[in-house]
């Protein structure tokens, strides 16, 4: 049995060693952090292109009901409004530039006002199932809206909202708390495993594996090492998502907490990765093909509950998804699971320690495969 | 190391091997690759299990008790294991804290290493700028800073040039002279026999023989003396009756004897020539290593 504080200096000592050694390969320090970013981004361009359908909008009457009718439209959230004559329209309909062309008729404000039935017709280029289905969509709530807004007493249901939160978020400000949580896999996974599989890979697990300190010691060392580096592109991508994105968190001290406990499980998993596999090539690529999967499966879009059965279960297996739960609880207060703040901590927890064990288990399974 | 074995399922990397080295000598092993030497040695660290045998270092079970053993051990792999990418202090400063070197002689310590290996002047370089030389002192100079009981070397001159190696070679005889016990493996003759005390020939995983390196050649080598004389010699069939005489050829005043076992032949086979008439050149060759082994495998080392 090693004294306590022998043990304390092999953890220092790998800490500091793996610093310095990670600081060195600045490149991976890159990756953790343009990783996360560029899913931002892509979900970004995948957000602003969906909902931004062109379309034109042919108005052969200009009376209130029409208006009412074309600002329904604008608020439909699908649709990227520009009031045109229909040759113009019909042209550029031809020629790819619009998805689709409405006519509002030259009859709309006196038909409404008669409570007769009136024809807005709606030319679509479908050569986009998704853009079409869109299309109709948006066509239909215009259709309500505008009944709800200018003849209320017509519409005979109202719905009644009553809404679990104070306040709602829009669709990037929900993804970017998953964003976070990718970008603290990613840099777990990277950092520590490739100072683990460095380790194999450049033979100086011998180093480590002859010198007479335990091998948890080591291990806790080197975990706490990639913690401190896998820091700096976490930072960024976090300075990314408040100044950038603008989603301010709700609980600034918990996001700390939460965003600690999550890069230390994902470094203790990169740890463990990086012993069992002893290649930065396939650590690298195991990293960045799961980062996506998980990224998708773990309730990225809204609650987890909300998902399919399958892949809620599915989801249930990684830690992702509780730290996507802590993290939304942290930056916004809401809860996306039914386990409450302290199961899905302790649920972390149980990761890193289940990480770390398999991590000594790959490290002396080693010593005697050598 | 008592009735040693290693397989890696059907090959035998290791066949009940049987070594004692001896507190305060330098011990060979010998043999071509693949012969075992690291496999050997590897399960003297505990880096490796035997799949039968024991190995004790210094009275302990390098099983059971494998932390202290690894105190006591100094190791320089084949491969240096150095972190290259950091200086070759940082790497002294992670070994002392690796192996609990006291911190108050830590400094210390580590810049006598780097005088002894001579890298002072290089402390702050990373490694990956040395050459293989410099590594290789490097990694010795290592696995001395713990001040280890035994030091084992895999290769220790591999791939380093001539100025290098004579170098390291200084240094193991120089950690000879301070009491150290070092073990070494080594596919180079030279080199065990400038300085190995006792050497252990493998191949195949099994010993074939083991002694120093001039008993060895005594026992198995085969030592040619060729004598000129200035008339035919008329003593061929009296010295092929010598004990010890494997073979004699003449080729005009030339006498070719090739002996064998035995040494101190020399003096009785001038006499007998001489008796002849006068001789005019005597040339000795020793028995070399690879004799040695040629004999013991029917291999030469070199392949």
């Amino acid at each position: 049995m090693q004294a306590p504080w022998s043990t304390l200096r092999v953890i220092w000592a790998c800490m500091k060693k793996d610093i310095k050694s990670a600081l060195t390969e600045r490149s991976t320090l890159i990756q953790c952090a343009t990783l996360p970013v560029n899913y931002l981004i892509l979900m970004s361009l995948f957000v602003l292109s969906g909902s931004n359908a062109p379309t034109a909008v042919v108005m052969q009457d200009t009376g209130p009901y029409a208006q009412q009718f074309y600002s329904a439209m604008s608020t439909a959230h699908s649709f990227r409004l520009q009031i045109m004559r229909a040759p113009q329209a019909h042209s550029l309909l031809l020629g790819g530039k619009l998805v689709a062309v409405v006519t509002i008729p030259p009859d709309f404000d006196t038909s409404i006002a008669r409570h007769q039935a009136v024809q807005v017709t709606v030319q679509i280029n479908n050569l986009n199932e998704d853009l079409t289905d869109d299309v109709r969509r948006a066509m239909r709530l215009s259709v309500t809206s505008f009944y709800a807004r200018a003849l209320p007493k017509l519409v005979t249901i109202v719905p009644q909202e009553q809404d679990a939160y104070q306040q709602e978020t829009d669709y990037i400000p929900f993804l970017s708390v998953s964003i976070l949580v990718i970008s603290l896999m990613v840099a777990g996974l990277l950092q520590a495993g490739m100072g683990a599989a460095r380790e194999w890979e450049q033979a100086t697990i011998k180093e480590l594996l002859l010198a007479p300190a335990s091998v948890w010691a080591i291990l806790v060392g080197k975990m706490l090492g990639a913690l401190v580096v896998g820091l700096a592109p976490v930072a960024v991508v976090l300075a990314v998502l408040i100044f950038v994105v603008g989603d301010w968190p709700a609980h600034f001290p918990m996001v700390i907490g939460v965003s600690l406990l999550t890069l230390l499980v994902f470094v203790a998993a990169g740890v463990m990765l990086g012993m069992a596999l002893k290649q930065r090539i396939i650590l690298t690529t195991l990293t960045r093909g799961l980062s996506v999967p998980l990224f998708f499966l773990s309730g990225v879009f809204g609650p987890l509950t909300f998902s399919t059965l399958a892949v809620q279960e599915i989801a249930r297996l990684f830690p992702v998804h509780y730290a996507i739960v802590l993290e939304q609880f942290a930056f916004k207060g809401f809860t996306t699971n039914t386990l409450g703040l302290l199961p899905n901590s302790l649920v972390l927890c149980g990761f890193t320690l289940g990480f770390v064990l398999c991590a000594t288990l790959a490290m002396r399974f080693s010593r005697i495969a050598h | 190391m008592i009735d040693l074995c290693k397989h890696f399922g059907t090959l035998r990397a290791v066949d009940h091997l049987s070594l004692r080295v001896e507190p305060g000598e330098i011990f060979g092993l010998l043999g071509p690759n693949g012969s075992g030497k690291t496999t050997t040695i590897n399960m003297l660290s505990g880096l490796s299990v035997p799949t039968s045998g024991q190995v004790h270092v210094l009275g302990y079970d390098v099983r059971r008790n494998g932390r202290q053993v690894r105190h006591l051990l100094g190791a320089v792999p084949q491969e240096t294991a150095l972190y290259e990418e950091l200086s070759a202090w940082d790497n002294l400063d992670f070994h002392a804290d690796l192996f609990g070197v006291p911190c108050r002689e830590k400094k210390t310590r580590i810049i006598a290493i780097l005088e002894l290996v001579q890298l002072l002047d290089r402390k702050d370089a990373r490694v990956n700028t040395f050459s293989g030389g410099m590594k290789r002192r490097l990694a010795i100079g290592r696995a001395l800073l713990h001040n280890p009981q035994l030091l084992y070397l895999d290769e220790p001159t591999l791939g380093v040039d001539v100025q290098a190696r004579w170098a390291i070679w200084d240094y193991l005889l120089t950690l000879r002279e301070q009491g150290k016990t070092v073990l070494l493996t080594t596919n180079y003759l030279e080199e065990a026999q400038a300085l190995c005390d006792r050497l252990a020939i493998l191949d195949h995983g099994q010993l074939l023989a083991v002694d120093t390196p001039a008993h060895l050649r005594q026992l198995y080598g085969a030592r040619v003396i060729e004598l000129e004389t200035s008339t035919m010699s008329r003593a061929i069939k009296e010295l092929r009756r010598v004990a010890g005489v494997k073979e004699v050829r003449q080729k005009g005043l030339r006498l070719k004897i090739t002996t064998e076992g035995t040494d101190n032949l020399l003096p009785r086979l001038i006499n007998i020539v001489s008796c002849n008439g006068p001789l005019r050149d005597i040339t000795v060759r020793e028995p070399t290593l690879d004799d040695i082994f040629l004999r013991l495998t029917g291999t030469s080392l070199r392949d």
